[in-house]
């Protein structure tokens, strides 16, 4: 079956047949534990499960600020955000934002920048502040500030006549150690997403991920692919990897982190994250250059690469079912697409030619003013977001305890995220607020068995 | 259709605010994040008037951090490292800590959870005992263990994976609670039994339940709350506390240094409180609390020590063991991590012979693989022990602990080589 086939099947709602018909990938596992986003592939080779354990180590460690006797897990800051990478990334799954304003952002950071592009075309970080705010520093040096979010509720009839109460958030910033932000600085929160089956995504094909845009404009809808500067090959790419898709590997990706949200140093990013307005930063010492060592970083890449996704659960209830088709049917698959097939990934063969289930196209889309950030980052708008999958969304709240969806954790359960689709998605959030009340639950039944 | 306009979008206010001064208390720990998350949000909602911050370090670093000037900007210390609160206690690195101590047991059967001049406490503890594999247990009929010395049985054999002391972070204690429970020649044969059975690891207790959840092998002598953590996560492990069990306590204490003393000290209140205590039964975290009260509201299943301790009383005393442990690491490795195929295959063919008949030499090959080449009466000495303590630290006793173990080589490997010998007089 070609792998355009198995799209416009994907799109076209044969979906359940399709599905049944294609070998169960070795990287989807039937696990419904709390453990289901941090299972690595059994089927790889003894040194490759090996440094993926050696990488869980580190994703999971709580790094020291320098210096230190423990080099090897030294290099916090001197500005960071949190410690470990699973502060924001909880067992690998999904953040969540403050309740009030008396909460800090403990698994959630907000991306900074000004009106303008980089030399790449990215977005202009922030003079003195970079493109991400830091809320804590070493030792003698000052944390960048904070931000605080409270909501204001309003509440959204539906035809039917169901309420739903959807809130929205107000952020502040406070303490601000470096002087003001200036009035044209633009601002994105960011809840920490999950981090498994990265390894999936980053193997799926250019072309796939053009065909899925020639196959989404079909039907009616616009999404792109953000082409992004990739620093390591030195040239354009299509981005798959941040919630805007502003990063073309997972490499990258997980380098960006560690510097941007633990100010840890690598071959990709060798110098601190200070600016030049910020002295006592650039005074503070480093562990070691880099910090986090090329084999460090290719670790972390192999345990990402491996972990494997929850397989759906329940497919077979008739309520999933109905939901399933309802969903495929008001125009949700368009862009969430149910199946794609890995594409050669000589990188890690045993990602390649995968049939996978993440419920993206990993491209970005016009979410409407509701949802925008106003914040561009090489093609992506500042309306604009890239499809975020949806595998293992149902065990979200078994796993991560909670319930918040959507780039900065504003919709408290599934209903509501929807709700807050706008942009190209308006028409397909229509058509589900004007679902009757037993098809909408079935909806979210299927979302919930994903 | 007017209720279906989609909202309005982000609102901020760019005047940045100042926020209402907190009070910034500094905490210096080992916990893992899933610990550390946990507290910061339950302590933030019950005060958020202080501002919590968290510092990271492991124990030996620690130590020279804490003994800086000012601490290192550290108010409180809160660790599974009772060496470093001693140590830094004859430093005068603490200040009392001026609880309330109601509810609050200063033993645990010979266990202590308070210091005695109150500079420091435990704020929960972690037993150790066997990760064992239920399924892997049946399909090689074998029995559940229950004591250590069942542990060194012949029907155990290739069926343990038991962590090296001096590579692994609880184990050095672990190894030292064996040795006190059953004195120190006893301990060091079932230890020996044990070392035969098992695969060596020499990662973190996350190996030991990934080896044991993957059926790789069957059982591996650990700490509890990793097991007990992968259990509540659905792992289908079980965990087994020997008989008594012996513990190993974190504590907390307030740094001498510190401007914040009254955020420090409902800090520590609030660690120690019911609320605190019962984080600790949260599936990411499997702690035992300190405080009995709050077993009333334990999850099903959980282990209480201090209904344990009813019937077993507590017998290990990890201020006892503190001193020895890097001379116990050391003989565990001259012993067992140096020869370790050799051992094993000693032992394999000593019980065939025992299985398949008496004979006077089997008793003696037995002595030779398990006598240790330090006697406890040396072993408790200080002198010996600061050897090891500070090898790592002073050339000088690098030199002499290196001296000592090339003694101890010669010895064992001389045991070894009668034991060979024999071994072949009973061939046929």
């Amino acid at each position: 079956m070609t792998r355009a086939l198995v799209i416009l099947l994907a799109l076209s709602g044969s979906l359940t047949s399709l599905q049944a018909a294609q070998a169960a990938s070795s990287f989807e596992i039937a696990d419904a534990t709390r453990e289901a986003y941090s299972r690595i592939n059994p089927e790889v080779t003894r040194e490759q499960r090996a440094e993926a354990l050696r990488g869980r180590s580190l994703l999971r460690q709580s790094w020291v600020v320098p210096p230190a006797q423990d080099i090897e897990i030294a290099g916090l800051g001197p500005l960071y955000n949190q410690l470990s990478c699973l502060s924001c990334h909880p067992k690998n799954g999904r953040g969540q934002p403050p309740e009030n304003p008396q909460q800090a952002m403990r698994s959630m950071l907000v991306r900074l920048s000004l009106p303008g592009l980089d030399s790449h075309g990215g977005s202009l970080p922030h003079p003195v502040y970079g493109n991400q705010l830091n809320e804590q520093g070493v030792p003698g040096v000052s944390g960048e500030g904070s931000v605080r979010v409270d909501y204001r509720e309003e509440r959204v009839t539906l035809p039917d006549g169901e309420t739903v109460s959807l809130r929205t958030p107000r952020y502040q910033f406070a303490d601000l150690q470096y002087g003001p932000l200036g009035g044209d600085v633009q601002f994105s929160p960011r809840v920490g997403p999950p981090v498994f089956g990265l390894g999936l995504l980053e193997a799926v094909s250019d072309q796939t991920i053009l065909q899925l845009a020639e196959a989404g404009r079909q039907q009616g809808v616009n999404g792109h692919p953000n082409y992004v500067w990739d620093a390591e090959r030195q040239r354009p790419a299509i981005g798959r990897f941040g919630l805007k898709a502003n990063v073309a590997t997972l490499r990258q990706q997980i380098a960006g982190a560690f510097i941007g949200d633990m100010g840890i140093t690598s071959s990709l990013h060798p110098k601190e994250n200070c600016t030049a307005a910020q002295i006592a930063c650039k005074q503070s010492p480093s562990a070691r250059q880099p910090e986090l060592t090329d084999a460090q970083l290719d670790a972390v890449l192999g345990y990402l690469r491996l972990l494997q996704v929850p397989a759906r659960r329940n497919a077979d209830d008739p309520m999933v079912r109905q939901g399933e088709q309802t969903f495929i049917a008001i125009g949700c698959a368009a862009c969430h697409a149910p199946v794609l097939t890995t594409g050669e990934f000589p990188d890690l063969p045993a990602l390649s030619g995968q049939t996978i289930h993440p419920y993206t196209d990993l491209l970005l889309h016009d979410m409407g003013d509701g949802l925008a950030d106003r914040r561009p980052d090489y093609q992506a708008g500042g309306r604009e977001w890239r499809t975020p999958p949806l595998w293992g969304i149902g065990l979200l709240e078994r796993i991560n305890e909670h319930s918040y969806f959507l780039h900065d954790g504003r919709a408290r359960n599934l209903t509501e995220a929807v709700l807050w689709h706008g942009g190209e998605a308006l028409p397909a959030r229509q058509r589900f607020a004007g679902l009757t009340a037993q098809k909408r639950r079935a909806v979210i039944r299927f979302l919930e068995s994903l | 259709m007017k209720n279906l306009r989609l909202l309005f979008g982000l609102i901020i206010s760019l005047s940045a605010f100042p926020a209402v001064a907190k009070e910034k208390l500094t905490v210096l720990t080992a916990y893992p994040e899933d610990v550390v998350s946990r507290f910061e949000t339950a302590f933030e909602r019950a005060y958020p008037d202080i501002d919590l911050v968290v510092l990271w370090r492991m124990p030996h670093d620690a130590l020279p951090y804490l003994s800086q000037p000012k601490q290192g900007g550290v108010d409180v210390y809160w660790s599974a490292s009772l060496g470093n609160f001693m140590v830094l206690k004859n430093q005068g690195a603490w200040q009392k800590l001026g609880i309330s101590r109601q509810g609050l047991a200063d033993q645990l059967g010979a266990l202590p959870l308070a210091d005695p001049d109150g500079f420091f406490c435990a704020t929960e503890t972690a037993g150790y005992g066997f990760a064992v594999n239920p399924a892997y247990l049946q399909s090689h009929g074998l029995p559940t263990p229950k004591t250590w010395q069942d542990l060194a049985d012949a029907r155990y054999q290739g069926h343990l994976a038991l962590p090296v002391p001096s590579r692994v972070g609880f184990a050095p204690m672990m190894i030292d609670s064996v040795l006190q429970q059953y004195g120190w020649d006893q301990g060091w044969a079932i230890l020996a039994g044990i070392a035969a059975n098992a695969r060596l690891a020499e990662s973190g207790a996350t190996f030991i339940t990934d080896s044991i959840g993957s059926g790789e092998r069957g059982i591996g002598p650990a700490i509890d709350f990793f097991t007990a953590s992968a259990i509540a996560n659905g792992a289908p492990l079980q965990f087994v506390y020997p008989e008594p069990a012996a513990y190993s306590p974190a504590h907390i204490a307030i740094t001498a240094a510190s401007q914040h003393t009254d955020a420090a000290r409902q800090f520590v209140a609030f660690v120690l409180s019911d609320a605190g205590q019962k984080r600790l039964f949260h599936p990411d975290i499997r702690k035992l609390p300190v405080r009995a009260a709050v077993y009333a509201d334990k999850p099903d299943g959980y282990y209480n020590p201090f209904a344990a301790a009813d019937l077993h009383p507590v017998v290990y005393d990890p201020v006892h063991a503190l001193p020895r442990l890097a001379l116990n690491n050391a003989l565990f490795d001259r012993l067992f991590t140096d020869h370790h195929p050799r051992l094993q295959t000693l032992w394999q063919k000593l019980r065939t012979h025992e299985a398949a008949g008496k004979d006077e030499r089997l008793a003696k090959i037995r002595q030779l693989l398990t006598a240790v080449p330090v006697d406890a009466k040396t072993a408790e000495n200080p002198a010996m022990q600061q050897i090891f303590a500070d090898r790592s630290t002073d050339a000088k006793a690098e030199a002499k602990a290196r001296m000592l173990e090339q003694s101890w080589r010669q010895e064992i490997d001389s045991r070894y080589a009668e034991a060979e010998h024999l071994l072949k007089q009973l061939e046929p």
